[in-house]
């Protein structure tokens, strides 16, 4: 499904102009900014220049409308250059706005996975590389850690491996390695250092043994941080070639959840959009932050759904919705699969900001199957939406104002 | 007319005038700035991190000044302030951040872009909170029109990552490229445009970080590079290094963007640094050059 974008005129013909003479730019830019100042008396708004795209119109930059030699008549370039720049500045405006209308045609809390790809997988390791110190970057260390936001039972698992200039594994020596709480600033903390066994020996939290690889793994719970909510710091110092090197991974865990789920997903299909109503007992009042990942029969990614609002303490529904239109434009293959849900209770204005709730990795649900034609094609309409195109309109409608005065006087 | 009438007639123009004033739509230029602490927090009009206060730098500007070293989480309800004084009602924002002002700018907007939001008059006052609209009325989400950002580093930077700045400092621990990656949704703009500007002249930690670099942040962190790690990605000169591409294309070799975020602006010519300096220098200066000629 493609993505949206208001398409930016970067052009070669922009960075010559560059390389040329910026000086002469700015003070092509500045002597139009001038006569704008004097007839521009409307507070107006043009987004920076926008890339062609198919369906959007290519705006040519600033510079090039200012002629390299001098007019005949003063006042005619200098209409001349505001005709320009405001035929820029209209050219802009509609792709705005149509950027704006295409983008937001699925409301946001029901997109297309597509346009959140690096969220279709939440549960899949963070793997990193840096070098091994920063007086020296010739060798490098890789690493992973199995999650950053941790819950509960939830145990991390976390691997680093040396590499030199060639990418070949080097092997690498662990001094020491431990995990202590990142208490608040100022505040001392009630937890202690646990050391842990970072080994290539496939034991304690090593995937396997003798590839270069050393592991190790932590459960909060189990090993110290019962009761924490906060951040957890795991320092691996080590050594490779004799050279000393350090490396860290940080974790934001939470020991006991602000609400747990309850129940069955339940579906209903209203107004058009399929509802995933997901039953919890909320223990903390709050604003919670909750997504779900859907994939079609076949496995096709297919959107990215979240709830965000608040609730109350008891019994409660997190309604995440498939919108329709998403539906229709799309076309999946029923029955839809609800995979991997995470949720939090956000603490605004706190660190750490989240209460995690348990993790749902895997299927959560299956929907029924649905014809298509039960699905409304309708766009969003949401008030916001409303405002943000009223206002967007309301630019273009100026630059075109200003581009029919100027066009209609003397060139 | 008698002269007393002619007095009351002026005087109602006057009132008419201020009433109509009062209700009409403003253009704000919103300045979100990185690590560091100058700048007061919650004085609008301290501009102090940037450079002179007296540079043209968009229509109505005004600095979300935050303490430049505290959690994003924990310091982020001085942007939303920001954003209630000058973004709801009649009123219009464009955005420029730079450097941790992207994360600022992206958690605001994923966590935040969709509550209620209650309108304000742009009237702060010392610690940069606005009173109610006389309507009483809210709203949902901010008015943007886009976002401009140069050297963002909503990406993270592996300056973080081997401790090259203190780990203890809060705001550097959020900055470690997995945690960065992590806070939150970088897709999920509430529809705002993010046009990124990501400059080269990196000299001093380019082993460290990968591919092109300003000196504190990597391409794949102020070209918006999607995933949850980093990456090395370069100019087209640079043959053995993936392209950052222009506008929302995917950079060479796959990794996409993430959505709502195009480069606008890659130094090719390596002229630009991190570092604003004070003097508005910098990717950010380069940054501020649009944002005189667009944030009208």
């Amino acid at each position: 499904m493609r993505r949206p974008h208001p398409d930016l005129v970067a052009t070669e013909r922009r960075e010559r102009l560059r390389r040329k003479g910026w000086w002469l730019l700015g003070a092509a830019l500045l002597a139009t900014w001038l006569a704008w100042a004097v007839l521009d008396s409307e507070a107006t708004s043009s987004p920076p220049a926008a890339r062609a795209d198919a369906g959007l119109q290519r705006a040519a930059p600033v510079a090039a409308a200012a002629p390299m030699q001098p007019p005949a008549d003063a006042g005619a370039l200098s209409r001349q250059q505001q005709l320009a720049h405001w035929q820029q500045r209209l050219a802009h405006a509609e792709a705005t706005l149509a950027a704006y209308r295409h983008a937001t045609r699925y409301p946001r809390a029901s997109q297309p996975l597509a346009w959140h790809a690096d969220q279709a997988e939440p549960n899949r390791p963070v793997e990193e590389e840096h070098a091994l110190s920063r007086d020296d970057a010739r060798v490098r260390l890789r690493t992973s850690q199995e999650r950053v936001f941790v819950q509960g039972d939830e145990s991390v698992g976390f691997s680093v491996a040396a590499a030199d200039e060639s990418g070949a594994t080097v092997p690498l020596r662990v001094l020491h390695a431990s995990a202590r709480e990142i208490a608040p600033a100022g505040a001392g903390s009630l937890y202690p250092v646990v050391p842990l066994d970072f080994n290539d020996d496939g034991r304690s939290g090593d995937a396997a043994g003798g590839d270069g690889n050393h592991g190790a793994r932590l459960q909060p719970k189990a090993q110290g941080f019962a009761g924490l909510a906060g951040q957890i710091r795991v320092e691996v110092h080590l050594q490779v070639e004799g050279r000393q090197g350090m490396t860290y991974f940080d974790i934001f865990y939470t020991s006991e959840p602000p609400a747990v789920w309850q129940g069955k997903v339940r579906e209903a299909l209203e107004d058009g959009s399929l509802q995933f109503y997901l039953p919890s007992i909320v223990r903390d009042a709050g604003r919670y932050v909750a997504k779900a990942r859907v994939d079609d029969a076949n496995g096709t990614p297919l959107a990215l759904l979240t709830f965000n609002d608040e609730l109350p303490p008891g019994a409660q529904e997190m309604r995440l919705t498939l919108f329709g239109k998403l539906v229709r434009d799309a076309r999946p293959a029923f029955p839809l699969v609800v995979r991997d849900v995470d949720a939090f209770l956000l603490r605004p204005d706190a660190f750490p900001d989240r209460s995690l709730m348990p993790r749902r990795a895997g299927t959560v649900h299956t929907s029924r199957d649905y014809p298509l034609d039960g699905f409304s094609d309708a766009e969003w309409n949401g008030e916001e939406r409303a405002r943000y195109l009223d206002e967007l309109g309301r630019d273009v409608e100026r630059a075109q104002e200003q581009v029919s005065r100027l066009a209609a006087g003397p060139r | 007319m008698s002269i007393s009438l002619r007095s009351i007639a002026r005087w109602a123009l006057v009132a008419l005038a201020v009433a109509a004033v009062s209700t009409q739509a403003t253009n704000y230029t919103v300045w979100v700035k990185g690590r560091g602490t100058a700048g007061t927090p919650g004085d609008h009009l301290d501009f102090s991190y940037w450079g002179s206060g007296s540079v043209d730098a968009g229509v109505n500007k005004v600095a979300a000044n935050w303490d430049g070293k505290g959690h994003i989480a924990a310091q982020n309800y001085r942007l939303r302030d920001a954003l209630d004084c000058y973004c709801t009602g009649g009123n219009w924002c464009y955005l420029a951040a730079y450097s941790a002002g992207d994360m600022m700018v992206g958690y605001a907007l994923d966590l935040y872009g969709g509550t209620a939001r209650k309108k304000k008059m742009p009237t702060p006052n010392s610690q940069g909170v606005c009173p109610d609209h006389p309507d009483g009325t809210s709203q949902s989400g901010w008015n943007i029109k886009w976002a401009l950002v140069a050297a963002g580093a909503a990406g993270g930077s592996e300056l973080a990552n081997v401790g090259a700045w203190a780990v203890s400092e809060d705001l550097v621990s959020d900055l470690k490229t997995a945690t960065a990656r992590s806070l939150y949704n970088h897709n999920n703009t509430a529809g705002v445009w993010f046009y990124m500007y990501a400059g080269a002249k990196g000299a001093a930690y380019s082993a460290i970080l990968p591919g092109q670099d300003d000196e504190v942040v990597a391409y794949h962190s102020s070209g918006a590079i999607s995933g949850s790690s980093g990456g090395a990605y370069c100019n087209p000169r640079d043959w053995f290094c993936n392209d950052l591409t222009y506008g929302t294309a995917a950079a060479q070799g796959g990794r996409a963007k993430w959505s709502f975020h195009s480069v606008f602006f890659r130094d090719d010519g390596e002229d630009f640094n991190h570092y604003v300096n004070g003097s508005w220098s910098g990717i950010a200066g380069r940054m501020r050059s649009d944002v005189v000629v667009y944030a009208k």
